[in-house]
């Protein structure tokens, strides 16, 4: 009973404190606008400087289709934003990191496709500021130039087929501009077999037999081709990678962006709440009254991980009622995510209680609690290692993230989550005991 | 060292205390009792043990050894003022009394809080933040939330330590009200033998964790006084605490 006494008193206190309140209020819709941003970031593409150095004007024809050299810079255009400038600029641009790379056409790039003297090359130069861009600019760009191989082969292997074809059944055929008909394998085969029947009908025998080694090889070169076409269209059509899209409005990457938004939003009020809360009935000095029988350290520190909970829970609330109103994603499932923002609210909390019950005052316990759960939060978006994965499993951030990312991108109710539920009551419950012992060992001195 | 000196069944004892922190020893077998309506004087030196022992009759802390116990059909409940107001700064002075008393069990919160405003005539700060409130008004309220369980044994700290002499003398005139009209018994810590001979029945001097004296001012000076001292309680003080004391 005491302990909702003290915990109405600290929610009262709350909402006398217009500053506090207003970073509860504002935090959530600071978070929802940047993630918004740095969604629509995620789409923007690159900038690359474009130097084209290939001034011949050349065209390229394939498969009787007419290509320019500007056909194949707007594949890469796909990728990346191409500003077309001279070699000087692009290299100065690269260097003051107004561009994230600089792609350059060779001069002799279309003759080389034409002719095939040497493989046709294109040449990116990424910045040095940013590995991690300069990957991705490097990924992109592999992409664009292997799709644009694929095109070339597709269509080079089509004409070989048309080519084959004709060779084989006979037809019109033009290379390099110049037509003609050709009689083709078939009707040669064909030919051969009557002669070879006059010659005998005439009494020719010897100069007919003479005929079959003749008509055996136009007959294999015959079958030979087919097999050839055969696989050639096998090759035209390699393994291709069919992109199902998510269902409208549980995009993974906005699910991603979503769900750390809450995390950094519920995990560091959460922690620092509650962290403030208990530091603060010590600077008040007002823990040597309390312990004297007042409230047991036990009800203390779960008043002060409840306060945080619920204060976690109105955030959250705010947040996700933001982004349901804001983006088109699907944040249905009130019932779910209230239970969710609580069980992950308390975890923080006890995280917190546990660090403002160590440390000393309540600046203290405020910057503890700052410095360690930003490097956890950070752990708990991205465990990549199984060691990360271990010690983010130690801490609620890592399991809130999968609870909450779950809610948004699972179409129906996630079948993890009572197990993440679970998880984060567990560590509510530990830190919360490791809390209170603290608080016992430190305040009966 | 010397007996209680007074006659009666005390309404709070402690006998045996020890309090060790690691290697340091607060508090070294020290005892205590205390009777209705008896203004208890602890005196010492820094490091003495007097907060430490004040901090256990509280129930604040837990002695190592020794045991604290009420004498039967008494009103086991003390009131505690530690040195330093213990209250919530962002709460006015009606929230804290009021809090306080629900705290204590009071039934009627709202009527224990108006009563403390009263007593403690803090009705003209009723709806100030303590943060805002003078040093000596802080302390009141400080011993008000004290009152809100309504002990029988007041406990303070050093309560005029950081007071001016205008503010001690009201606190005095409240807390010798409280004791001779109430009947609390009040212990209270002091640096100063004045103000334990002016205010206290008796005086329990402490030295290294152990009480060297218990019995009134004039016994003091009786036993430890040095003739021609320009003042015999402090000398006697200092005589029996080991420094030198003219």
């Amino acid at each position: 009973m005491n302990a909702l006494r003290l915990l109405g008193k600290d929610l009262r206190l709350l909402l006398r404190t217009p500053a506090l309140l207003a970073i509860l209020v504002g935090y959530p819709v600071l978070v929802a606008v940047l993630v918004a941003l740095a969604l629509q970031g995620e789409e923007r593409r690159p900038e690359v400087a474009f130097v084209n150095l290939d001034r011949s004007g050349r065209t390229v024809v394939v498969g009787g289709e007419r290509t320019s050299l500007d056909d194949y810079v707007a594949r890469f255009a796909d990728e990346v934003h191409l500003r077309p400038t001279d070699a000087a600029t692009a290299r100065r641009a690269l260097e003051d990191g107004r561009v994230a790379a600089v792609l350059t056409v060779p001069e002799g790039f279309v003759d080389n496709l034409v002719f095939g003297a040497e493989p046709p090359t294109v040449e990116l130069v990424t910045s040095r500021r940013s590995a991690v861009r300069s990957e991705a600019i490097t990924h992109r760009m592999e992409s664009a130039v292997f799709r644009i191989n694929q095109g070339l082969a597709a269509d080079y292997i089509g004409q070989l087929l048309v080519l084959a074809d004709r060779v084989v059944n006979g037809g019109t055929i033009t290379v390099f501009g110049v037509s003609g008909e050709i009689y083709g394998i078939t009707r040669s085969v064909a030919l051969l077999d009557e002669l070879r029947r006059t010659l005998r009908a005439r009494g020719d025998g010897d100069l007919a037999q003479r005929l079959d080694p003749l008509e055996d090889f136009v007959r294999d070169t015959g079958d030979n081709l087919r097999l050839a076409a055969r696989a050639a269209s096998a090759i035209r059509s390699p393994v291709r990678l069919r992109v199902v899209q998510a269902a409208p409005g549980r995009e993974p990457l906005s699910a991603f962006g979503v769900a750390g938004a809450l995390l950094v939003s519920l995990g560091l009020v959460g922690v620092l709440l509650a962290a403030s809360a208990i530091s603060g009935e010590r600077e008040d000095n007002v823990l040597v009254r309390l312990r004297r029988g007042l409230v047991s350290p036990g009800a203390l520190v779960g008043e002060k991980i409840a306060f945080s909970a619920l204060a976690g829970v109105a955030m959250g609330l705010v947040l996700l009622a933001l982004l349901a109103v804001g983006t088109s994603l699907a944040i249905g499932r009130w019932g779910l995510w209230i239970p969710t923002l609580l069980v992950a609210g308390l975890a923080f909390g006890a995280f917190g209680v546990l660090v403002g019950a160590l440390a000393r005052e309540t600046r203290t316990a405020l910057l503890a609690g700052l410095m360690l759960a930003l490097p956890l939060i950070f752990l708990g978006l991205v465990p990549e290692s199984p060691a990360a994965s271990a010690v983010s499993a130690a801490f609620a951030f890592g399991p809130a993230f999968e609870a909450f990312q779950g809610l948004i991108v699972e179409p129906e109710t996630p079948s993890d989550l009572p197990l993440r539920l679970g998880h984060l009551a567990l560590l509510a419950a530990a830190f919360g005991t490791a809390a209170a012992l603290v608080l016992t060992r430190r305040e009966s001195r | 060292m010397s007996g209680d000196g007074q006659a009666g069944e005390p309404l709070l004892a402690a006998a045996g205390l020890t309090k060790r922190y690691r290697a340091t020893v607060a508090l070294d077998g020290a005892g205590i009792a205390v009777r209705e309506g008896e203004a208890v004087a602890l005196l010492g030196p820094n490091g003495s043990g007097k907060t430490t022992l004040l901090t256990i009759l509280a129930g604040v802390s837990r002695p190592t050894s020794g045991a604290t116990t009420w004498r039967p059909g008494g009103v086991a409940r003390v009131g505690w003022v530690p040195h330093d107001p213990a209250l919530y700064g962002r709460l006015t002075t009606r929230e804290n009394l009021r809090l306080f008393a629900a705290l204590e069990g009071a039934p009627d919160p709202d009527a224990a809080a108006a009563d403390l405003l009263a007593r403690a005539d803090l009705a003209e700060y009723a709806d100030r933040l303590a943060a805002r409130l003078s040093t000596g008004t802080r302390q009141r309220l400080n011993l008000a939330i004290a009152l809100a369980g309504e002990p029988s044994v007041l406990l303070l700290d050093e309560p005029t330590a950081t007071l001016s002499p205008d503010q001690r003398h009201r606190l005095w005139a409240w807390l010798d009200e409280l004791r001779t009209v109430d009947g609390l018994a009040v212990v209270f810590s002091t640096q100063s033998v004045d103000e334990a001979v002016a205010h206290g029945d008796r005086m329990v001097v402490l030295a290294g964790g152990r009480v060297v004296f218990d019995g009134d001012a004039a016994r003091l000076v009786a036993d430890h006084g040095t003739p021609g001292a320009r003042d015999p309680a402090e000398a006697a003080f200092l005589a029996v605490v080991g420094a030198d004391g003219r």
